[in-house]
């Protein structure tokens, strides 16, 4: 199943919100949909799904065109995930569970306990069967987004679509529910979520649509697409990629520096400074690392120092450097991110600035 | 006894549901004016359809007088709330009532109109039926501007309302104070006393049919308080059944009160009710209020008819006995929510 975005645009009046966007979704895709508040991340995927009809162009499921295909056979194959902040009802969580099962079934029919042993099996699945007689607005926030993930695949969907489905939750559900997005696609669903979070795309998908601030969008591989670049073009906001090595997978995190555009803020990012970065590794097994990263910078150095304190069993390593101001805080944020390791970064003074 | 699952109702509620309404039918057709044993009503029921042969004045106070009236109580009662529960889930709103769409007030202007013209019983009752539906078309085509939101439904239907209400209230103003404006009045407050075969025949089949197409699409109200993309996304055409949902509720209320008056709070309390018991799930909670909306209403009128000489208008009395009883209850299971 191939759903296909093709040179559409969508506006209203003369204010073009989307311009000429194509996406490409194959079966097994995982597609982050980035873009800051405002982009029209809501909307591409209103649009994407015939709820907005596109100003221009179309969407298109195997070929034929969305709007044309009758309700029923599309929502048997595709499924969508509201944000669960929207979501107020006070049905119990098999109800609404049940409710998804609605596009397999005729208008006048009512559920059979088959569909209940589908919905129950599906909930155990996500490992929430135990929530099956609590009601949708006595539960946590977490809690109601698999909810209403889990509404979504108990009609068996060859796609998901879901409207921001980790925002608004703690660090260990926003986990839980990428995870599921990724076990999803790995059993063939085709996922396209939006989402505020770069991190999470870099993490999961395979493919990426970044929506610009201002206008146009980049769509290919996250890889490409997720990069400190782009970022600060779609989100106005300088940014570092790093490595966070575990023991399992080295992962990528993505820290936000600063405002890029930010007028109050004198500091240009090519601008020469000189610095002082302290370091203290509690860690000695991290020297390795840390000698790799200055060595990076070796170009910028001036002058290191580096000694143990036995006393304390750390590191103490200081290191002097004049390099563009960007580069010194991609360095101290790579080297942040290491394990027990603390750094701070000392600016010798501008002339004429206090 | 294990919760079933999904919330639908159990075996045994379902029983409960469905015997309930004739029992109270039946024991209501034994009290009155006359009292009879319900085993004379059981004679006279089977009397009917070929069993040995009652008296004159058993058939006729049982047919002829009080059978139609039972009926009428049933209906109206089943009607009124499933429109109620139709309409609240329509609005995801638990204040909506049958009134919510300016349907009471169109049919109360047309009933009033048609007493000012001097029109027999049924004419009365068709030409209420006529404008209740005239009315919520108009409210329909107001909200139907720019934006077509449900809340503006609402507005346009407060608004299509209240014009009818002060039309209702020129009727009565130009009406003759001696005959005509007492009989607008009562009229107004709500009475079951004119029913009959004749007008049942005309009112019955809209409420019944509407009650049958509500019963049949239960699962799919479900589905109304949900947004409206989410709704779609559901694979329901949800423009086809709020469609459906309006006329059937529509069709009904007007057919209601076009037989026996305004008789409010039934579609308010009703489905309150049966919400606070049975949770939001409309598989179990329609069913319910019809079988508690009859029972209720059955019970109400024959109070409005044994309890003094002159009959009591039924509206009064659906709030007097509604308003405690539901207050106890909400106290009890703290509200609900759609």
């Amino acid at each position: 199943m191939i759903l296909e975005i093709k040179n559409a645009s969508f506006g209203y009046g003369k204010n073009t919100i989307l311009d000429n966007i194509s996406l490409t979704a194959e079966k097994g895709d995982l597609i982050a949909i980035l873009g800051p508040n405002g982009a029209g991340k809501t909307t591409l995927i209103r649009c994407m799904l015939g709820f907005l009809k596109w100003t221009k162009g179309e969407s298109m499921l195997d070929g034929e065109n969305i709007n044309s295909i009758s309700a029923r056979k599309l929502w048997s194959v595709v499924s969508y995930v509201p944000q669960a902040k929207s979501f107020t009802s006070a049905a119990t969580v098999l109800e609404t569970v049940l409710l998804g099962r609605i596009s397999t079934l005729s208008m006048f029919s009512q559920p059979k306990q088959k569909d209940i042993d589908i919905c129950m099996q599906r909930l155990s699945e996500l490992g929430i069967s135990h929530l099956a007689e609590k009601r949708c607005n006595e539960i946590s926030g977490g809690e109601l987004q698999m909810v209403l993930i889990c509404r979504a695949i108990v009609s068996d969907p060859q796609v998901i679509v879901l409207d921001e489905p980790e925002s608004n939750l703690d660090f260990k559900n926003q986990l839980i529910v990428l995870n599921t997005l990724s076990e999803l696609s790995k059993s063939g669903v085709t996922c396209i979520f939006n989402t505020h979070y770069p991190e999470h795309a870099l993490r999961l998908s395979n493919k990426a649509l970044l929506l610009k601030k201002r206008d146009g969008y980049i769509f290919g591989e996250t890889s490409k697409v997720v990069t400190e670049e782009n970022i600060e073009k779609a989100f106005g906001v300088k940014a570092v990629i790093a490595s966070v090595e575990t023991k399992e997978s080295t992962l990528r995190s993505i820290t936000a520096l600063r405002l890029s555009d930010n007028e109050e803020d004198p500091i240009s990012p090519d601008e020469e400074r000189l610095a002082i970065i302290s370091i203290i590794a509690s860690d000695y097994s991290k020297g390795e690392l840390i000698n790799d990263y200055l060595h990076e910078a070796g170009k910028y150095l001036i002058g290191r120092m580096g000694m143990p304190y036995r006393k304390d069993k750390v590191n103490i390593i200081n290191v002097t450097l004049k390099a563009p101001y960007s580069e010194i805080e991609s360095l101290v944020t790579r080297l942040c991110t290491l394990d027990g390791v603390s750094v701070k970064a000392t600016y010798a003074k501008k002339e004429g600035s206090f | 006894m294990k919760k079933n699952k999904a919330g639908n109702l159990s075996p045994v509620a379902v029983i409960i549901l469905v015997l309930l309404p004739i029992v109270i039918a039946v024991v209501a057709l034994s009290i009155g004016r006359i009292s009879y044993p319900v085993s004379d009503i059981v004679k006279a029921v089977a009397s009917k359809l070929g069993g040995e042969s009652v008296s004159q004045q058993l058939e006729v106070v049982v047919w002829n007088i009080r059978l139609p009236r039972v009926l009428l109580a049933l209906l109206a009662g089943a009607g009124l709330s499933a429109a109620g529960v139709a309409f609240q889930s329509l609005f995801a709103n638990p204040l909506a009532t049958p009134d919510t769409l300016g349907v009471a007030s169109g049919t109360s202007f047309g009933a009033a109109l048609a007493i000012l013209m001097g029109f027999s019983l049924v004419g009365v009752q068709l030409t209420a039926l006529v404008l209740g539906i005239v009315a919520v078309s108009v409210t329909w085509l107001c909200a139907s501007g720019k934006g077509k939101a449900l809340s503006m439904v609402v507005l346009s239907g407060i608004m299509i309302g209240s014009l009818f209400n002060s039309l209702v209230s020129l009727v009565k103003f130009t009406a003759d104070t001696e005959s005509q404006l007492p009989a607008i009045t009562y009229w107004l407050m709500g009475s079951l006393s004119g029913a009959g075969y004749d007008s049942l025949a005309l009112g019955a089949p809209p409420i019944i049919a509407g009650i049958f197409v509500l019963f049949l699409l239960r699962w799919k109200l479900n589905v109304l308080p949900l947004s409206d993309d989410e709704a779609k996304s559901m694979g329901v055409n949800i423009k086809a059944l709020r469609i459906v949902t309006v006329l059937c509720a529509t069709v009904i209320t007007a057919s209601c009160v076009s037989m026996c008056g305004q008789v409010g709070w039934v579609g308010l309390l009703i489905p309150h009710i049966c919400r606070m018991a049975f949770g939001t799930n409309h598989r179990a909670v329609l069913p319910a209020s019809i079988s508690l909306g009859s029972a209720f209403m059955v019970v109400v009128d024959t109070i409005a008819r044994s309890v003094s000489a002159a009959e009591i208008p039924i509206s009064i009395l659906t709030a007097i006995i509604g308003a405690p009883f539901f207050i106890v209850l909400m106290r009890k299971r703290g509200g609900f929510r759609i």
